[in-house]
């Protein structure tokens, strides 16, 4: 399932899209205050305006165009896709991460890289983590190729991604709630088009109480 | 080498375009710190540290770092660093490899592109902008303590149970 972009010279459309569940992502805070978000895409403009309330640490680490991700490699073992995530991703054992954007990222990714990422993601994540992805309702649906951004505390913003469209690996919800492993999908949304918004909590320690992002 | 009047006037717009509208006196041209500025220019590459007092219009390469830490840095369009920069105000249009900090605020325009971690009060990003790596922002009194998250009346969210797919409600 590939499909070609817009031409590299013409500047994306921007879109903005109501979410109902990106809310939910400040629920839960971190005693120290200080917001750590991981976002999986590019850096949008929007986002960084849009944390720039708050104290903050933002990473940006556009894994979609890291080379071992355009060049999949299924020969690759376990432990040297951890290996290459881990690389991607970036963080010391020591941070533990508040916020996840994920955007559509697993949809790229085949069973064992999902579950790979998620080995490499592990040690960054605990009671307080939170995370947003897009999915698919079923392989019916096309996934367009795009890069995202937090417009609001209730909208996403939207532009069509430079290049050429990875494959894509639509995952159902029931299958992403077995391979995500310590996450779970707490809430999700059918959005208009057959994608699906996701909010993901971590599910192996007790959920700590509201905090004061309500 | 150097034309000044010329200088100052492409810093000025580059400055003017760098403070955001809400921040600056209307009628008046922009604010320059005092000291003067100076620009390095395209054919010019600098490998080594800069400390300056005055602030710069960067349009040529420089391999090391600026500490310019009462001033202003604008690189170029043509600018291509790999360097750490330190400064008051940074904006960058051109290729920057390297660390930023800020002490009021720092923008990455259009043009610019930066592989490296910011940090200052405030970042922003304009439309086109590349940058990858993270930023640290910390905007003191003014950081918000929490969210005005009303629960919209046509809320179409639904809590998932693990045997549940997606549904439309």
């Amino acid at each position: 399932m590939r499909r070609a972009a817009a031409p590299l010279n013409q500047s994306p459309r921007l879109d903005i899209l109501h979410s109902n569940l990106l809310a939910e992502l400040f629920r839960a805070q971190r005693p120290d205050e200080r917001l750590m978000v991981l976002d999986f895409g590019y850096a949008s403009p929007s986002t960084v305006e849009f944390f720039s309330q708050f104290k903050c640490r933002l990473d940006f680490i556009d894994i979609y165009s890291q080379q071992f991700i355009v060049d999949a490699d299924n020969e690759c073992s376990h432990g040297e896709l951890v290996k290459q995530f881990t690389k991607a991703i970036n963080l010391g054992a020591d941070c533990k991460l508040d916020i996840c954007l994920f955007w559509d990222f697993f949809n790229y990714l085949d069973r064992p890289a999902l579950k790979a990422l998620m080995a490499a993601l592990e040690p960054n994540i605990d009671q307080y983590s939170r995370g947003h992805s897009l999915g698919l309702l079923n392989a019916r649906n096309q996934l367009p190729f795009n890069r995202y951004g937090i417009h609001s505390s209730g909208s996403l913003s939207q532009a069509e991604r430079e290049g050429e469209q990875p494959l894509v690996y639509p995952h159902s919800q029931r299958e992403l709630n077995t391979l995500l492993d310590y996450w779970e999908i707490d809430k999700s949304r059918l959005m208009p088009d057959g994608r699906v918004e996701y909010i993901l909590l971590e599910n192996r320690n007790p959920r700590p109480a509201a905090g004061r992002f309500l | 080498m150097f034309n000044k009047d010329k200088i100052k006037e492409k810093y000025q717009s580059a400055i003017a375009k760098s403070i955001p509208p809400d921040t600056q006196v209307s009628n008046s041209k922009p604010h320059l710190v005092q000291g003067g500025t100076s620009m390095i220019g395209p054919s010019v590459k600098i490998e080594g540290k800069i400390t300056s007092d005055e602030s710069l219009l960067i349009e040529g390469q420089i391999d090391g770092s600026i500490v310019a830490d009462s001033s202003e840095v604008v690189v170029g369009k043509s600018g291509i660093l790999s360097a750490n920069i330190s400064a008051k105000v940074v904006k960058i249009e051109g290729k920057v490899k390297g660390d930023i900090a800020g002490g009021e605020n720092v923008v990455i325009a259009k043009t610019g592109n930066v592989l490296g971690n910011i940090q200052s009060p405030r970042v922003t990003l304009e439309d086109g902008a590349k940058f990858k790596g993270s930023i640290e922002m910390d905007p003191g009194d003014k950081a918000i303590k929490e969210l005005p998250l009303s629960t919209p009346s046509n809320v179409k969210a639904h809590r998932s149970s693990p045997d549940s797919d997606a549904k439309a409600s």
